[in-house]
């Protein structure tokens, strides 16, 4: 299959995706009813969801899905955008090909020439695919864009305080998105609630919204068979599990969480419990029981009022937790044990060997324990006192079926995954030219197609310690900050990089594939450049300090191991290519800062296009100028959707031109709908678009093997081959 | 070994409820639950070929749970009315026929789902929010000074399920024996928290309705050759009564993950039995008389017992275990060693009892909330589905007890909520308009097809081919028979409304439901003496109907809303 094809073929595949998917978006978007081979029905608006439920088979629809996948595991949203404008930039490129293809045959030239040619071609684009989206789209976005953000935090000042109006309409237009017209605006409330209700100090909020993002399932309890109007939050814990034994106490009452039964057993395993006489067996139970008995005792004297047991106990303990006043909990589902310790830091009761000292060294304060009954099911309400920045409330979900309760459930949770990102400052970095009296920049740096390829990697390999988000999530445990100075002499240019790394443990988790891709793509672009390059100077060594005379480099010791991980041996080079080249280039590095929003609606595609070709029209790199107007339109494809049913002035046509009027005279832009969506959300979207769109382009040929998956062969079935 | 797959794909539809296909089904479904419909309602026989039991009923928990529907959207119907029964196990019927009116009156106006769900949604809340208000005109504040209208409400609930195969008079019985039972559940002394007590449906297969009858306490079912080696236990005010959890049987608990080995001569058996005799001596000498246990006592500390005049019962089972304990007032007992005389409890008196063929203990509490309905009739299935009635019309009872009105039954709550919601959508359009932005022909066809939804229901309550009508004063749900006369003199032809309050005597005019009226504004507020002369009104759950009401609702929206059905066809 020639490179063209698949760039068909991805068209065919993404506009079939499409179809499905653009019934889906914004808030004027229906329903999927998905079945699972257990015979269970679910309903969602999800674009993962459904991607996932469809079982593509088509190989470029399943790289597609792949992409979108680890896309939404950093964002968790996007998927139904990616699919449209992923779409429209194919459309985009295939007219694209299909003019030059004209001028190619025109020009005559052999078959198998024409072929090669048109897969360099493809190669080429891929590569200005991914120095727009470095380069150009970061200082597009930091320059004109910037202007036009909002902030749902009510002062952009150091105590930021969350705007609550603002806030709310930002969750609106979310779960206008994710949830079914009915109930949006109750679920977006509801999730407002929850919000304001947990997370009482803005402190904190990353710790929150890291343990409401690990333990949501044991958060929300899910009702079926009443209407959604009766989903509610309550506040402390609710427990998927029944009283063993309930005892209602008052006042100062604590709890203690154990992990193994209380009643001492004969044996642990490993070892022989050997029996010599009718007398031994009896005062050994004899001992048991009285043990049993104390220890309930000691944990009624410490007021110990509730036993969370993480297995079932055995009858002994249960009648002796009852006649001591202590109620228990059994069977506890690891994932709720881990949550409550997260949340009151108790640790498991340890229970010594031998010794007749009972110490009960943990326990915890709770306020309040009692049976809650949903629907003719017997739960366990707790209420904790918190230790973290968490205030535990729990959310019960209400709706006539599983499959309603189950979409309410994933989208409040991406909702939670939504605002994590939201709240973080996102990096921005890009390479410009200072305009230098005494020096003239050299021409190379935009029109030579390595040197772009070269500031590529410089970008590449800079950036990536700084966005990559998996890095991102680990919190302040990883949290890095490199700082590159670039200063031009008047004399000699010279090059200054300092590189800063702040971090409080070196541990970095090398969990990202994205990034190991990246890394490995970085090095290997920097190596064919090496090849390509005749400059002995540049050796590639990384460890040399002295490779430039005016080059000072402050790396820390951590520094090793993160130039090892993001692509070794390649910002040395780069650096010294960019000395010797002596061009005057600027690194700036800028943030989209945490809380940016924008209006809905499409507001974001509309700005960035009208910028991006802005931007273009001063470009005089043919290639730049290509990708740049074929994203900048491809971004008009998302509105055009959102707009579809709307009729007159809110016509898709009418609502562009009017943007437009008000962009050139510099008016503020006054948005027809109300609710606001992430500006990092939807810019990293945009990366990882394409990103995707990258490497669907560079495939020229796809190869079907007819075997089975690889992971199904044992020792046996590879003797066979 | 097991080999990993490659996924099929899935089956993708757009549009599904256009399709002929869903259509026929939905239609075929709606067949079904409709003609099981109200006291007249028709008998569906469900057997599997395969073999198994021929169960015969007209409630939708065991109509659906044995229907295997294909079609997802289908299924999305099914589970939803299936949960609000197992919610509030009334009104199933009523809420899937309601759903499948819906649908098919919305699909055929071919409005935009958007706005068909936004109006629906619109309509619904104006139910809701009149249904709730004081101003109703169907509903009833429930006097629990009085039985009457708990009576009423019970009786409902029996003569609509006509599986049971109950006569007029059978039904008076059993109606009583629930609300007995229901008022034995209630503690005397209640603070301002209620915890209701339960009652424990005993069956007894092949004997004669009216035989059923309900006892306070506790029955436990024992063969008459046991019971026949039972002494008779020592007469005094109170019996004390020690109910044990752990296994009386002598075998050894767990004993780790380890292993325990056992020297050549040490007999594990006489230890344990020691350690059951040691405890029967304990009992004995705390003048225990009774003693329950969960599981298997051993037969020497059986006799052991029988001995000293002890009574022993084992094999009570665990789901007897909560009522017994709350009966008795004992903890229940897991220790073989010393036993705390603080678990020990109670009961006033025990005595055996015969019904029909089957001997009972019969353990008479001194003052508890947990009762025994000892239910009759003559075949399994008729058992089967008089149960589950009984279940439902406790059920009923708690609910009313949390929200104390009920509604008009016999369908002339939906005719009165329907007159209301035209009446209300003609003349006060402008609020819905503004709220929905939708134009006001939209909204005309929205109501009509969501009132001609609750019409139609009530036709389904007439099975005979008898005309339905309803008057212009109070809305209500006339019936008249299929082979009348004429039209024309209907104060003659009819007798009383659906759900008997008014009658045909008073000046009313009535109409054709299919007919197109003018919309009128049915009469609000009822006239408190109407209620309290009428005797015999057909009553509805309040909560179970509103609820029922929300959910259908809410699923046609729901259906109406699907763009895609994504079959897995793995």
């Amino acid at each position: 299959m020639a490179a063209e094809g698949a760039v068909k073929a991805a068209l065919q595949v993404a506009q079939a995706l499409e179809t499905i998917v653009s019934g889906c978006v914004g808030p004027e978007g229906r329903q999927v009813l998905c079945t699972k081979p257990t015979g269970e029905v679910l309903l969602s608006r999800d674009g993962g969801r459904l991607l996932a439920a469809l079982h593509l088979e088509h190989p470029l629809a399943r790289v597609m899905v792949a992409c979108i996948s680890s896309h939404l595991r950093k964002t968790g949203d996007g998927a139904k955008t990616f699919i449209i404008f992923l779409c429209h930039l194919l459309r985009g490129l295939e007219a694209v090909a299909d003019k030059e293809k004209d001028s190619l045959i025109s020009k005559n030239i052999q078959t198998h020439g024409r072929y090669w040619k048109t897969c360099c071609r493809w190669k080429f684009i891929s590569q200005a695919l991914l120095t727009f989206q470095t380069q150009i789209l970061d200082c597009v976005v930091d320059r004109y864009l910037r202007r036009h953000f909002l902030s749902i935090f009510s002062s952009p000042t150091k105590e930021r305080s969350l705007c609550r109006s603002s806030f709310k309409l930002l969750l609106e237009a979310y779960f206008g998105g994710r949830v079914g017209r009915n109930n949006h605006s109750f679920i977006s409330q509801l999730m407002c609630d929850y919000f304001f209700k947990c997370m009482a100090c803005e402190s904190g909020l990353e710790e929150a919204f890291e343990l409401v993002d690990d333990c949501f399932g044991e958060l929300s309890v899910g009702v079926t068979g009443l209407p959604v109007s009766d989903s509610r939050i309550l506040a402390g814990l609710v427990l998927h599990r029944d009283f063993s034994v309930y005892c209602p106490a008052g006042g100062d009452i604590r709890t203690a969480l154990v992990t193994e039964t209380i009643q001492p057993l004969f044996t642990t395993s490993g070892s022989e419990f050997i029996l010599n006489s009718e007398a031994q067996f009896q005062t050994s139970q004899l001992w048991i029981m009285e043990r049993t008995k104390a220890i309930m005792k000691s944990l009624q004297n410490h007021n110990v009022k509730l036993l969370l047991s993480s297995v079932k106990q055995p009858d002994l303990v249960i009648y002796y937790a009852e006649l001591n006043g202590v109620s228990v909990v059994e069977c506890l589902s690891s994932e709720e044990i881990s949550l409550i310790q997260r949340i009151t830091g108790l640790s498991p009761l340890v229970l010594p060997q031998a010794s007749s000292q009972y110490e009960i060294s943990s326990t915890a304060l709770v306020k309040f324990y009692k049976p809650l009954v949903l629907r003719s099911k017997r739960y366990v309400h707790l209420g904790l006192i918190s230790t973290c920045s968490f205030i535990p409330h729990c959310i019960v979900l209400c709706g006539p079926v599983q499959g309603l309760v189950e979409q309410h459930e994933a989208a409040l949770h991406g909702a939670f995954k939504m605002l994590r990102q939201l709240f973080k400052d996102l990096d921005l970095s890009y390479l410009t030219q200072t305009s230098d009296q005494n020096y003239v920049p050299s021409p190379l740096i935009y029109k030579n197609r390595e040197s772009n390829q070269l500031a590529d990697t410089v970008n590449g390999s800079i950036q990536r310690p700084h966005q990559d988000p998996v890095e991102k999530n680990e919190g302040e445990l990883a949290k890095t900050h490199t700082y590159l100075k670039v200063y031009s002499n008047s004399v000699v240019p010279s090059v200054e990089l300092e590189t800063h790394i702040f971090r409080s443990t070196p541990k970095v988790t090398p969990a990202g594939t994205q990034q190991t891709d990246e890394a490995l793509r970085c090095l290997s672009a920097n190596k064919t450049r090496i090849m390509d390059d005749h400059d002995l100077f540049i050796d590639g060594d990384p460890t040399t300090e002295s490779t430039a005379e005016n080059t000072r480099i402050e790396a820390s010791y951590e520094n090793v191991s993160i130039t090892k991980m993001g692509g070794k041996g390649s910002m040395l080079p780069v650096r010294c290519k960019s000395l010797e080249m002596g061009t005057s280039q600027s690194y700036c590095f800028s943030s989209i800062s945490a809380g940016c929003v924008l209006p809905v609606g499409g507001h974001f595609e509309i700005l960035l296009h009208y910028y991006l070709l802005n931007y273009v029209k001063k470009c005089q790199q043919s290639e730049a100028i290509m990708v740049g107007t074929i994203i900048a339109n491809a971004l008009l494809g998302i509105p055009k959707i959102l707009y579809k049913s709307k009729r007159g002035n809110q016509s898709f046509p009418q609502v562009y031109v009017r943007a437009l009027h008000t962009l050139q005279t510099n008016q503020p832009m006054v948005g027809s709908q109300t609710g606001l969506e992430s500006v990092s959300g939807k810019y990293q979207l945009l990366t990882s678009v394409l990103q995707c769109l990258a490497k669907i382009v560079t495939i020229d040929l796809v190869i079907s093997i007819k075997r089975q998956p690889q992971e199904v062969y044992d020792q046996e079935s590879e003797e066979e081959l | 070994m097991s080999r990993l797959e490659a996924k099929k794909p899935s089956l993708c539809k757009s549009e599904p409820l256009t399709s002929e296909r869903v259509r026929t089904t939905l239609s075929a479904l709606k067949g079904i639950v409709a003609s099981c419909y109200g006291p007249s309602g028709r008998l569906k026989q469900l057997h599997n070929g395969l073999g198994g039991s021929v169960c015969t009923t007209s409630q939708s928990s065991t109509l659906l749970a044995n229907l295997s529907v294909s079609h997802p959207i289908l299924k999305i119907l099914t589970t939803s009315v299936q949960n609000h029964v197992s919610c509030f196990s009334d009104c199933g019927l009523f809420a899937a026929i309601l759903c499948c009116n819906l649908i098919e009156n919305v699909q055929r106006l071919g409005l935009t789902p958007a706005t068909a769900i936004k109006l629906n949604k619109h309509l619904l809340s104006l139910c809701t929010s009149y249904l709730k208000s004081e101003i109703c005109g169907c509903r009833i504040p429930v006097d629990f000074s009085s039985t009457q209208i708990l009576l009423c409400l019970v009786r409902s609930v029996l003569t609509s399920k006509p599986a049971c195969m109950l006569t007029r008079k059978e039904v008076d019985h059993i109606s009583t024996l629930i609300l007995r039972a229901f008022l034995l559940t209630i503690p005397e002394n209640a603070g301002d928290h209620i915890i209701l007590g339960n009652s424990i449906i005993v069956p007894l297969k092949g004997q004669r309705v009216v035989d059923s009858t309900v006892l306070p306490g506790i029955l436990i079912e024992m063969p008459e050759v046991r019971l026949m080696k039972i002494l008779p236990v020592k007469k005094s005010d109170s019996l004390k009564v020690a109910l044990f959890r752990v296994s009386l049987s002598g075998d050894l608990s767990d004993t780790g993950e380890g292993s325990v080995v056992v020297n050549f001569g040490v007999s594990l058996e006489n230890a344990v039995l020691d350690q059951l005799l040691n405890l029967g001596r304990q009992l004995v000498s705390d003048h225990v008389n009774l003693v329950l246990c969960q599981k298997v006592i051993h037969p020497s500390l059986k006799q052991f017992l029988g001995e000293h005049r002890v009574l022993a019962i084992d094999r009570v089972g665990a789901a007897l275990m909560e009522p017994l304990s709350k009966v008795t007032g004992t903890h229940p007992i897991g220790s073989l060693g010393s036993v705390s005389p603080s678990s020990y409890g109670s009961v006033k008196d025990l005595c055996t009892e015969k019904f029909g063929f089957k001997w009972f203990f019969h353990l008479i509490p001194n003052e508890a909330t947990v009762c025994s309905l000892l239910l009759c009739n003559r075949n399994g299935t008729a058992w089967d589905e008089l149960k589950l009635t009984c279940q439902t019309a406790l059920h009923v009872l708690q609910l009313t007890i949390k929200e104390p009105c009920v509604l008009l039954g016999g369908g002339c709550t939906e005719t009165h909520l329907a007159a209301y919601i035209r009446h209300k959508t003609f003349n006060d359009p402008e609020s819905i308009l503004k709220d929905c932005g939708c134009t006001p022909t939209e909204l005309q066809l929205i109501a009509e097809a969501f009132c001609s939804a609750l019409e139609s229901l009530t036709g389904s309550l007439e099975h005979d081919g008898g005309e339905i009508l309803t008057d212009m004063k109070y809305g209500h749900f006339w019936s008249v028979q299929a082979d009348s006369p004429s039209v024309g003199n209907w104060p003659d032809l009819l007798t009383r409304c659906g759900c008997g309050l008014y009658n045909s005597r008073e000046e009313l005019s009535w109409s054709f439901l299919k007919t197109a009226r003018h919309p009128f504004a049915p009469l609000p507020c009822l006239p408190h003496e109407a209620v309290g002369s009428a005797n015999n009104l057909t009553l509805d759950c309040f909560t179970a109907k509103l609820s029922g009401l929300q959910v259908a609702v809410e699923t046609a929206n729901l259906i109406l809303d699907l763009s895609y059905v994504i079959e897995d066809k793995n």
